[in-house]
């Protein structure tokens, strides 16, 4: 024991909450410097400091940095995917029917044109058949925190919000059943073809039944106070997250599936609305940074022409199975081509499909990757402006945001 | 000013038009929505009667009816509009309510909804035309001719504490409890042409006043006097305005009934003349009718004694009672007498509902679920 044993080691071991705070910090100047020099959305600057910092960049942010720092994405993920939740409303389904056939119907498009497109330019049909069904899925983060970062509301807005609900839903439940096909390709046994579906879809759904009833259970319980409600709603948002984790299930289906269950089924209104702004604002300038990190650039040279490619068959094919259905449905004019391009976004939810697929067949993930995260890079960044500039010019902005 | 934009254009004595204007909220947690454009756009491809325009901010629709002459073919056609509101609000997934104020709305919040005249309204009065997401029912009572509409402006004035009181659902204001019965006319007194229609004698003599105003560039027309009570020459009518947006159609109706009994009295058996001392008492008047609803004082400026607002409602309704069953609106005066009988209001009910559920998100989603049938008036 030396004199100065008081003094920290040197260099200091990396700390999850120094990353924290430091990430956040970088965000948030990234963020800044963005709205105000280029005047575009703060989520764009979170991504460029993330693509800065990581592998595209200065490399400071490294596989091992990126997994201590994956806490925060996940309950940044929990957060929103709840919130996307609350706003998907069965009744609502029910009485404009035509809202989830154009989820459908454009979900549907968007995979046929991809798939096609990738199949024209010779990818096999398997890996085209698995990129096609992550681009049905658009970006529930970037729709969201853009829509609340101006302050949106209204029917391009809810109807956006609602199609990305089903879409991220829709996209889980094709990539899974494809999955299974993957299993057979590499002679997984039948009763893993059959049985990892079946289980994936439903455990997650009632995983988030659990937690939805357990949130109103609660909420029944402490009565009537706002902030009781919302503390109750964070925690089971982590515990969610952590058991969806645990149990290897998806943490996209329940969460989605926690949040709008505690909405749809909650008969006697025992759960107030909760208001996770800011709280959740810290977690989602987290969220894109690590995203921008997590994804390189380099990438873009081997998979370049067949992510424009693919971008551009799954805006083709969102765009007529939005446009296609509008007309029946009560949108006033006008409205379904801004719709289109409020979907555009994707991100965090596909990479997450990627590595899932990655990592029980990594030869497999390769192939995937080079198409899908260099369509996801291109995404990430013109996603948020695609989105604000569409509410924007839907007239939904508030005032002075 | 040409000779016909002053002309007082005869209308049947003792008809009837309602408009009301309706909160539009969302879904999620109840609070104002802004989806007024895409609300009145879809209910432009439904079948409905009347008509449905635009309000002040985008969080609000009027309401309006046709001209109707029976209190039972008016709420007939008050809830034919309401159920066809209804539906396109179900499509678009926000929900309609009665009321005179949203409870907890915050005005810095709201857009003026794009059209010229909003958009001026919003330059000269500044906040104050976003803090005027209000919501409030005109009674349209048809009448002969100018003079006609003079006189019966000047003797309803004696009884705009009776509209305030029995409208009266606008408790809570901005998340707060206001401790008045109708808190919404505060907010219209802001106004600089608020208030009410000076002492002419004639219709001459008001075409007089109105020329002078416009001369001076004060107004350009009868809609920039927010008056209580105010002549429209172009309809041939005089139009109440203090009446709080109740919260079913139903009583919506019962009211527009009482003012078209209470107009037919004014009209026919000529009680007074028009008095200034009606005047004088006004604001005290209305102050006690939106503060205590029908538990206030006023002072009749007849006798100069104070009564019981709620005496005095109902001593009303019993003269009136000939002249609602001429006009077949016995039922609805009926109805009036026994809730004023029992001292209920709507922001009575407002207030319940507050204390029954623990929160103003709550009360937004009842008052809603009302308007449309789907709880009762009375919990």
């Amino acid at each position: 024991m030396t004199q100065l044993s008081f003094l920290p080691d040197f260099p200091p071991a990396a700390s999850p909450l120094a990353l924290f705070g430091l990430l956040l910090l970088a965000g948030v100047i990234g963020g800044e410097f963005v709205r105000r020099v280029l005047r575009l959305p703060r989520i764009v600057g979170y991504v460029l400091v993330g693509l800065a910092l990581g592998a595209s960049g200065l490399n400071w942010l490294d596989g091992a940095l990126l997994r201590e720092a994956w806490i925060f994405v996940d309950i940044a993920l929990g957060l929103i995917l709840f919130e996307l939740g609350r706003r998907l409303d069965f009744a609502w389904l029910r009485r404009e029917p035509w809202l989830a056939a154009t989820a459908v119907l454009e979900s549907a498009l968007s995979f046929a044109f991809v798939f096609v497109a990738l199949l024209y330019f010779g990818v096999e049909p398997l890996y085209a058949a698995i990129a096609a069904s992550i681009a049905i899925a658009t970006a529930p983060a970037v729709v969201l925190v853009a829509a609340q970062e101006i302050g949106a509301e209204g029917q391009v807005t809810e109807r956006a919000l609602n199609l990305t609900a089903m879409n991220s839903v829709l996209a889980f439940v094709t990539s899974t059943m494809l999955l299974a096909w993957l299993h057979h390709e590499y002679q997984a046994s039948v009763a893993t073809v059959v049985l990892h579906p079946v289980y994936l879809l439903a455990g997650s759904a009632l995983l988030g039944y659990v937690a939805s009833v357990a949130a109103m259970t609660l909420a029944r319980w402490l009565g009537r106070t706002e902030r009781g409600h919302l503390v109750v709603s964070l925690g089971l948002i982590a515990v969610t997250v952590a058991a969806a984790r645990l149990f290897e299930l998806s943490v996209v289906l329940a969460l989605l599936a926690f949040g709008t269950l505690s909405k749809n089924l909650d008969r006697r209104h025992d759960l107030l609305p909760v208001d996770i702004g800011w709280i959740g604002q810290l977690f989602v300038v987290v969220l894109f940074v690590v995203s921008g990190a997590s994804l390189n650039a380099a990438e873009l040279a081997t998979g370049g022409t067949l992510a424009i490619v693919y971008v551009l068959a799954r805006f083709a094919g969102k765009s007529l199975g939005v446009m296609s259905l509008t007309y029946l449905s009560g949108v006033r004019r006008g409205a379904a081509g801004l719709l289109c391009l409020a979907l555009t976004p994707m991100s965090g939810t596909a990479v997450g499909m990627v590595h899932r697929t990655g990592q029980l067949y990594p030869d497999f993930g390769a192939k995937l990757a080079a198409i899908v995260l260099s369509a996801v890079l291109i995404l990430e960044l013109v996603g948020p402006i695609a989105v604000q500039f569409a509410l924007r010019r839907a007239g939904e902005a508030a005032e002075n945001k | 000013m040409s000779p016909a934009e002053t002309e007082f254009k005869r209308s049947a004595p003792f008809t009837l038009g309602v408009e009301l204007e309706l909160q539009i909220l969302n879904s999620r947690d109840y609070n104002l929505a802004r989806d007024a454009a895409d609300l009145i756009e879809l209910l432009g491809k439904m079948e409905h009667p009347g008509a449905v325009r635009p309000e002040i901010t985008e969080s609000m629709i009027e309401i309006n009816t046709s001209i109707q002459s029976t209190h039972y073919a008016l709420v007939r056609e008050l809830r034919a509009i309401r159920d066809a509101v209804a539906l396109a609000a179900q499509r678009l997934n926000v929900r309609v309510a009665g009321g005179g104020s949203h409870p907890f709305h915050q005005w810095g919040d709201r857009r003026i909804y794009p059209t010229e005249r909003f958009q001026h309204i919003l330059d000269l009065y500044g906040y104050l035309a976003k803090q005027f997401t209000i919501f409030g029912q005109h009674v349209h009572i048809g009448c002969p001719g100018g003079d006609e509409a003079v006189y019966l402006t000047h003797l309803l004035a004696r009884y705009a504490p009776h509209f305030i009181a029995l409208s009266a659902s606008s408790p809570f204001q901005q998340g707060e409890d206001t401790s008045y019965q109708s808190s919404r006319l505060n907010t219209v007194s802001a106004f600089p042409l608020s208030g009410q229609m000076p002492f002419v004698r004639s219709w001459s003599e008001f075409i007089e006043y109105f020329d002078k105003m416009r001369g001076y560039g004060i107004v350009e027309s009868m809609k920039d006097f927010y008056w209580d009570i105010r002549p429209r020459p172009e309809y041939g009518t005089v139009e109440i305005r203090v009446f709080d947006t109740p919260l079913t159609v139903d009583r919506a109706a019962a009211l527009a009934a009482y003012a078209q009994a209470l107009a037919r009295h004014l009209l026919k058996d000529r009680p007074r003349p028009p008095s200034r001392e009606v005047y004088l008492l006004y604001n005290h008047n209305r102050f006690q009718a939106c503060r205590y609803g029908l538990g206030g004082k006023l002072i009749d400026a007849d006798t100069g004694r104070q009564v019981s607002l709620k005496d005095d409602v109902l001593e009303t309704i019993a003269l009136l009672e000939p002249h609602a069953a001429e006009l077949g609106a016995g039922l609805a005066l009926k109805e009036l007498e026994s809730g004023a009988r029992e001292g209920a209001s709507d922001a009575d009910w407002l207030r319940r509902a507050f204390r029954e559920r623990g929160t103003l998100g709550d009360v937004a989603r009842l008052q809603s679920d009302l308007w449309v049938g789907l709880t009762r008036p009375v919990a």
